[in-house]
């Protein structure tokens, strides 16, 4: 792919020799440097790396979506055109015909006061000044294709009114409405539960393959974009440090960050797993004993004056022996992070028990000193690593508080116990004085675990505490909490959607659906054989080696009858 | 006096000796000229040349000189002695407006913001009812009932200032509020009032002090407006407001420097106040829209 000489009548996308340079507070930094892309029609081209590695940036260029002040060289040349010294009114007709970008995040690209509709047929109306009848038209059409089969009620629609899989699927179908040649996606399913994405991907895979279009598919999932794409290409520190063809990526491998990549990936495979954890002893007090768990919320619909019950969490119940790992699975919506709530006191449950440390809750007011009870008894490390930590407080002043607020570590140790707790979650001392911003994510995070930690809690709780860091992060933080659950004997909650990181990190797992848990279990026996659909959906829905996305029309019931 | 000084020292260091290095030379020109009048306002009786109040017939709308930098005013008063003094009351006034608004503000919006449901929609009621008192108009009332002077028109300026405040801040504490690190103590078992005395606060007290700043250019705005109706410091008090008010006979007589140097000293610190909430604003990343 790397020929010099004149573009070929087929190539769609040629990116030679692109840096870029955005501008910082301490001068302009090297975002992006000697990045080499060539896309022939219909082709698809994975773009991976993990945060920070220059994919989105590498997108952005193309279409020239830089932030103000930003330095581009280099060359690209999209549907023969040259991008980078195109005019203003050349670069968008090129952007509304032969290019169409799919973001992360629908909600935030979707103006949410106009209509679905409006927003699908604006390009076609106002760059490519076709009658508003005909774009219509077109615009159901392509609704239709993308599994909206109700697609004038849904056009009349607002942003807020659908769902963040709907919404995805209307942007692929913006995306594909203006007959583009390459469509350039980023992240398209990274804010989307694991079913939907399978779902959603399927969907773009299918539509882009009939429709003869090239993609730059960008990703920090290995497995999705091998799936989808034709060719890999494994990005680092602003260049592409490998290229692969997608088939047997694994095996013909040979860069050491792609390697590295793929070992850090847990995978759902039972042989990669960990061992059973400790035998069972049944004999043991459960250290947390949840019974009947419910929580309902009063909410006003958006019609009508009277209110509704809506349940988020429908009578649950399970056991945590001490020191044990168990693992709460499930979609958002299905309950699992309320159930957290309950269990650590932020969330009064509606109905049942929470017994924590032979100590039972009910949804009675606590007092101070009992909320302070609970707290040495249950921790929990929440999922943003950016936000769960005090920006103004360093990081001793951070743990130094909560053995002040506890007070069960003598004045005279305290000191000691916060450089413990540093150390033990794999901080230095250096990092003691630091304030948040100056922390990356998973240093964040490990900061979280640690006052938790200070705590000493019989019971620690993660609520998707793994899921905002990228797959080499996750592996050491995974790595910390296997440590840390041996060391000190505390017991593991773990709140999750992501059935390859559970696999690695907990004996038992809880599968919980639209509130209720549908099936429980040994972690090894519920991933091998599930006895539920729902759970064999879950897992047959988790990107891996040889896997495809596949439409699972029957899970939405707007798209029965349509073929 | 001593509100004036506290508010000044607090305002003034940080702003001026640890950041100075960050300002730009605009800025750096409007916290020296406010520090001057700050300046101005506390050694009032060790540098103003004359006695403000004490008039001399003699001197009646006599031009500069030696004795009279600025000359003087219709009772033959030292102008530039009661600019000087004037700085005193005509800082004073906002200053108070600020130090009582500030902790009002906050309570209410952390109240609202922390215990939500009721207390908020109650919180929320009234503020959007206290919108609807323009300041000044509160003001004349306050007058009417508890008479001219400093304290009715501060009180009054006050009272139509907290709910703009509170409004701000409870929806920036709100966020805050939801923030996990909020859950984080929560399930720590910390206190509310230590959370928001150790974390909330801290975290919204740029805002604070931004709000703070604007509130204090608009009071000093009002206070002169209320002063030149009349209805607040009365003559012959050294106050800008006083000054603007009484000068105004004279410039029909051709003589306008009184009103004109009283305004103008309004004016240049208003400005000054104003431009620095606004370089402080940016520095902390709060944007216009929040204002």
């Amino acid at each position: 792919m790397n020929t010099t000489g004149s573009v070929t009548a087929t190539t769609i996308l040629e990116v030679r020799d692109l840096g870029v340079r955005l501008p910082t507070g301490e001068g302009p930094r090297q975002i992006i440097d000697g990045v080499d892309i060539s896309l022939a029609q219909g082709e698809a081209l994975g773009l991976v790396g993990e945060s920070g590695s220059g994919k989105s940036t590498t997108l952005r260029s193309i279409v020239r979506l830089l932030p103000k002040g930003a330095e581009i060289d280099g060359r690209v040349t999209l549907a023969g055109a040259d991008v980078l010294t195109l005019p203003d009114p050349a670069l968008r007709r090129l952007r509304g015909t032969e290019v169409a970008v799919v973001f992360q995040d629908p909600r935030v690209h979707i103006n949410p006061l106009r209509s679905v509709g409006d927003f699908l047929i604006e390009n076609l109306v106002d760059v490519q000044q076709r009658p508003r009848r005909e774009a219509e038209s077109t615009v159901r059409d392509i609704l239709r294709s993308v599994g909206i089969s109700d697609a004038d009620r849904r056009m009349r629609q607002r942003p807020y009114e659908l769902s963040g899989g709907l919404l995805q699927r209307v942007m692929i179908a913006a995306a594909l409405a203006t007959g583009p040649k390459l469509i350039l996606a980023d992240e398209p399913t990274t804010a989307l539960d694991v079913t939907t994405q399978e779902e959603v991907m399927a969907i773009l895979d299918e539509e882009r393959r009939a429709r003869g279009l090239a993609m730059l598919f960008i990703s920090h999932d290995l497995d999705l974009a091998d799936a989808v794409c034709d060719r890999i290409a494994v990005m680092k520190d602003g260049t592409i440090v490998e290229e692969l063809g997608a088939e047997g990526l694994r095996q013909h491998a040979t860069h050491d960050y792609t390697r590295a990549l793929i070992a850090a990936r847990p995978t759902l495979d039972p042989a990669h797993t960990v061992p059973a954890g400790q035998p069972d002893s049944s004999t043991d007090e459960p250290v947390l004993s949840v019974r009947d768990l419910r929580k309902v919320y009063r909410v006003r619909p958006t019609t009508g004056r009277a209110r509704e019950d809506f349940v988020a969490v429908e009578g649950i119940s399970f056991d945590l022996r001490p020191g044990g790992s168990l693992a709460v699975v499930g979609e958002s919506g299905s309950g699992k992070s309320t159930t957290a709530g309950m269990i650590v006191g932020l969330t009064r449950p509606t109905g049942g028990q929470v017994v924590i440390g032979g100590e039972s809750y009910a949804n009675t007011r606590l007092g101070a000193k009992q909320r302070r009870a609970r707290g040495r008894k249950v921790q929990m490390v929440f999922q943003d690593p950016y936000s769960s930590l005090d920006r103004r407080q360093t990081v001793r002043d951070c743990l130094r508080e909560v053995l002040d607020v506890h007070g069960h570590v003598p004045v005279a140790q305290r000191d000691d116990r916060v450089d413990e707790l540093i150390a033990q979650v794999g901080l230095t001392s250096t990092h003691a004085r630091s304030l948040p911003r100056h922390l990356s994510g998973g240093q964040r995070q490990r900061v979280a675990i640690a006052r938790a930690l200070a705590a000493d809690p019989s019971v620690l709780i993660l609520d998707e505490a793994l899921s905002a860091l990228d797959v080499s992060v996750q592996a050491q933080v995974i790595d910390l909490l296997v440590r840390i659950r041996e060391e000190t004997g505390v017991a593991l909650l773990f709140i999750s959607h992501d059935l390859p990181v559970v696999a690695h990190i907990s004996d038992e797992v809880l599968v919980m659906h639209r509130g209720l848990v549908v099936e429980s279990g040994p972690v090894h026996e519920v991933l091998r054989e599930p006895r539920e659909d729902y759970t064999r959906e879950l897992i047959d829905s988790v990107p891996r080696e040889g896997w495809t996305p596949r439409r699972r029309s029957s899970r939405l019931a707007t798209n029965q009858g349509v073929s | 006096m001593t509100e004036l000084s506290k508010v000044a020292v607090r305002k003034r260091q940080p702003l001026l000796l640890r950041r100075f290095a960050t300002m730009t030379p605009l800025i750096r020109i409007a916290s020296a000229v406010l520090l001057l009048i700050v300046l101005a306002a506390v050694l009032a009786p060790l540098i103003a040349p004359h006695d403000p109040t004490t008039p001399n017939a003699l001197d009646s709308f006599g031009g500069p000189s030696g004795s009279h930098l600025l000359g003087a005013d219709a009772s033959g008063r030292d102008l530039l002695s009661r600019l000087i003094y004037g700085a005193r009351l005509s800082l004073a006034g906002p200053a108070v407006v600020v130090l009582l608004m500030v902790p009002v503000g906050v309570l209410l919006a952390l109240l609202a913001a922390w215990r939500g449901g009721i207390t908020d929609g109650v919180i929320s009621r009234v503020i959007d009812i206290l919108f609807a008192f323009p300041g000044l108009i509160l003001a004349i009332v306050a007058v009417a009932m508890f008479g001219a002077g400093f304290w009715a028109p501060v009180i009054a300026l006050t009272v139509s200032y907290v709910p703009v405040l509170a409004r701000v801040l409870r929806s920036v504490a709100l966020k805050e509020r939801n923030l996990p690190y909020v859950a984080a103590l929560q399930v720590q078992g910390v206190s509310a009032i230590r959370i928001a005395v150790r974390h909330l606060i801290p975290n919204l007290l740029p805002m604070i002090t931004v709000q703070a700043g604007v509130a204090f250019g608009y009071a000093m705005l009002d206070l002169a407006a209320i002063s030149y109706l009349g209805l607040g410091l009365q003559p012959p008090t050294a106050d800008w407001g006083v000054m603007v008010s009484e000068g105004q006979s004279s410039v029909i007589e051709g003589f306008p420097q009184e009103s004109l140097y009283a305004a103008v000293m309004v004016l240049v610190t208003v400005v000054c106040i104003n431009l620095i909430g606004g370089w402080f604003a940016e520095r902390h990343d709060i944007s216009e829209a929040d204002l």
